[in-house]
């Protein structure tokens, strides 16, 4: 059992408050031999500074960095070591100081922690937070078992090599505890990659039915291949910096909180322990939720993902998730990972996760209803439907995050130059996925890696009246 | 009278080119060994080797954990103290707490696909651990019992699990 002391449950505390402003996407792609790994992160890092209705130059906006942040997973795809040093000196952003972050599938997430912490701690007034990732250099196989490499290498690794067969187990658990049928697992990714269809930037858009999913290619029983993420090639950044620099550099800067947890790298070493319970949760709500002999996270649930819900709804002032936030980008590395976060970030009790997709809640518009969801999740296609180039997805998250909130959504999704830059034809049927706008709008982001070992959770509140 | 300056050759072999378009790709083929510790798990790895299923325990007597750890550490987290090794009697039957088949696993897998692998729950242990089930069809809830490689793998592998039936 883990026990938090007094100190481990202190709530993150800015000491002085931080903002986003900007970002910048490539186009994700399986393989991708047009540009070296640098050049799209230049790619990212233009369309930040150059199509963010910033009110300064770009060249005047670089000038104010002062820090830059590299978020890139594994040494071992990109075969190059210190792989941020070069593209910080390809960025022009040379003599000032970098790091590289790497937390697996978190360390997009991760890397705006970092830079949020440098704003707030007053190192920084100006920060560039930019990930990337380059997984073509190996076949599928090969990058599987490269990815499996974030398993334990004692225990684990050599038991599939091959991420999704550590998913597989949990999405077993979970179907038998909490009465999830494969149907609604399948709906996830119907509804990433339809939602996929809409981003000019996507991997893997698609109309598929329920069945299409279902009669998909088994990876590891239960998950099937259209119910897995991306293998990814692809940059993301994002611009973070303190209040008045926000207001000088535009009108519709978002406020941000960021707050992480962590488990077990093993599935394998959860013991059971008390529930953290969230601003809106009761003892009394889980009271029968486990039987005498079951265990909380199990492999149900990601005590990681709870931990940075946990402290960030509280640093945020979030009383109730699903009430307060307006979109949720998830961690969607399969339908089950997915499934799993709804619970512990609280957008449904634990045991009734299925129910926000049921219920409709996680769409755009509700197809129960016709009307607008209350609280849709992954308008950006996700990582089932866009992408998942790790070290750039927590990132491109938050970025999706920013321009819905800044009312943006149709500027970087609909406009068909974005279409022909990346060779591609804006569809015909073209949707728009935006959010309606309100006062105070926010939108929460989660960055997860290996089975649940690091999770983080952001927020982004629209700063402007 | 004859040039005898010492002359640097290029000795490697040529890149292969994947392709000249619409950039140049070439092939950069890696094959390198690792020597992996075990370190203080050894005893465990060398358990395996004998057949043997070892796992950790918490001697602190002021230590909330007294549970068996199996993946064995062995150092405490909870007391952060040294552990003991103790070796779970054999047979050693377990419960199956979840499963998979694995279709597809990636690159260099060591098990012939498909198979079944398993998460197995076993009496006094705080952890639930992982492995490979040889053959029959797992249930939540089934016996398995643990076997051993007549030739040792020398690697988790080596230990692998059978329906267990009664
Ligand atoms: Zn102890």
């Amino acid at each position: 059992m883990i026990v938090m002391k007094e100190g481990n449950k202190r709530i993150p505390k800015w000491n002085r408050k931080v903002f986003a402003v900007a970002g910048g996407l490539t186009d994700y792609r399986k393989w991708f031999p047009e540009y070296k790994l640098e050049e799209l992160v230049m790619l990212a890092f233009r369309q930040m500074l150059e199509q963010n209705d910033l009110k300064m130059d770009p060249l005047e906006v670089k000038g104010l960095i002062n820090y830059a942040v590299y978020g890139h997973f594994a040494d071992h795809f990109q075969d190059q070591l210190l792989c941020s040093a070069k593209v910080h000196d390809y960025l022009g952003l040379d003599p000032l100081y970098n790091v590289g972050i790497k937390t697996g599938g978190a360390t997009g997430g991760s890397a705006v922690l970092t830079g949020a912490m440098a704003v707030a701690s007053g190192y920084a007034d100006v920060v560039l937070v930019a990930g990337w990732e380059r997984m073509d250099e190996v076949d599928t196989r090969t990058g599987n078992t490269y990815i499996s490499f974030a398993a334990c290498k004692d225990y684990e690794t050599r038991l599939a090599r091959m991420y999704s067969a550590y998913y597989a187990p949990m999405a077993k658990r979970f179907m038998e505890t909490y009465n999830l049928s494969e149907e609604t697992r399948a709906k996830v990714a119907v509804k990433n990659h339809l939602y996929a269809c809409s981003s000019p930037y996507a991997q893997q858009p698609g109309r598929y039915t329920v069945e299409e999913v279902l009669n998909s290619r088994i990876a590891a029983w239960p998950l099937r291949f259209l119910e897995c993420c991306a293998m990814s090639v692809g940059a993301a950044s994002m611009l973070l910096c303190d209040e008045k620099t926000a207001w000088r550099l535009t009108d519709r800067p978002c406020e941000l909180y960021i707050a992480g947890g962590s488990h077990t790298l093993r599935v394998a070493d959860r013991r059971h322990q008390a529930i953290p319970l969230l601003p809106h949760e009761t003892e009394e709500m889980y009271r029968d939720l486990l039987e005498p002999g079951s265990r909380y996270p199990g492999f149900e649930s990601f005590l990681a993902s709870r931990m940075a819900a946990w402290f960030c709804y509280r640093m945020a002032g979030i009383e109730n998730p699903l009430e307060d936030l307006d979109l949720v980008e998830l961690h969607d590395a399969f339908t089950i990972s997915d499934i799993q976060t709804y619970g512990d970030i609280g957008l449904r009790p634990y045991g009734q996760e299925p129910d926000y997709i049921e219920s409709g809640d996680a769409y755009y518009i509700n197809p129960n209803t016709g009307k607008p969801g209350k609280c849709p999740s992954n308008l950006s296609g996700g990582l089932i439907g866009t992408m998942h180039a790790v070290g750039a997805t927590g990132i491109f998250q938050g970025v999706e995050c920013l321009w819905q909130v800044q009312q943006k959504y149709d500027k970087f999704h609909g406009d068909p130059k974005i279409w022909e830059f990346w060779g591609k034809t804006k569809p015909d049927d073209w949707q728009s996925l935006q959010i309606p706008d309100r006062k105070g709008c926010q939108a929460a982001w989660v960055s997860h890696a290996g089975v649940g070992s690091h999770v983080t959770l952001g927020i982004l509140r629209k700063a402007w009246q | 009278m004859k040039e005898t300056r010492e002359e640097a050759r290029f000795i490697g072999r040529p890149a292969k080119v994947v392709q000249m378009e619409p950039a140049m790709v070439v092939e950069w083929p890696r094959t390198f060994i690792h020597r992996h510790t075990y370190g203080k798990l050894t005893p465990f790895f060398k358990g395996l080797q004998e057949g043997r299923l070892l796992a950790t325990r918490c001697k602190n007597p002021k230590c909330p954990e007294n549970r068996l750890w199996l993946p064995a550490r062995a150092d405490c987290p909870d007391c952060l103290q040294p552990m003991a090794w103790e070796e779970i009697p054999q047979p050693v039957i377990g419960t199956i707490y979840t499963y998979t088949r694995v279709a597809y696993g990636g690159m260099g897998l060591e098990i012939s696909e498909p198979y079944w692998q398993i998460d197995v729950e076993l009496e006094g242990v705080c952890t639930i651990f992982k492995g490979w089930l040889k053959y029959g069809e797992p249930k939540i809830g089934m016996k398995v019992r643990a076997q051993f490689q007549d030739v040792p793998t020398n690697t988790i592998l080596n230990i692998y699990w059978v329906p267990h039936d009664g």
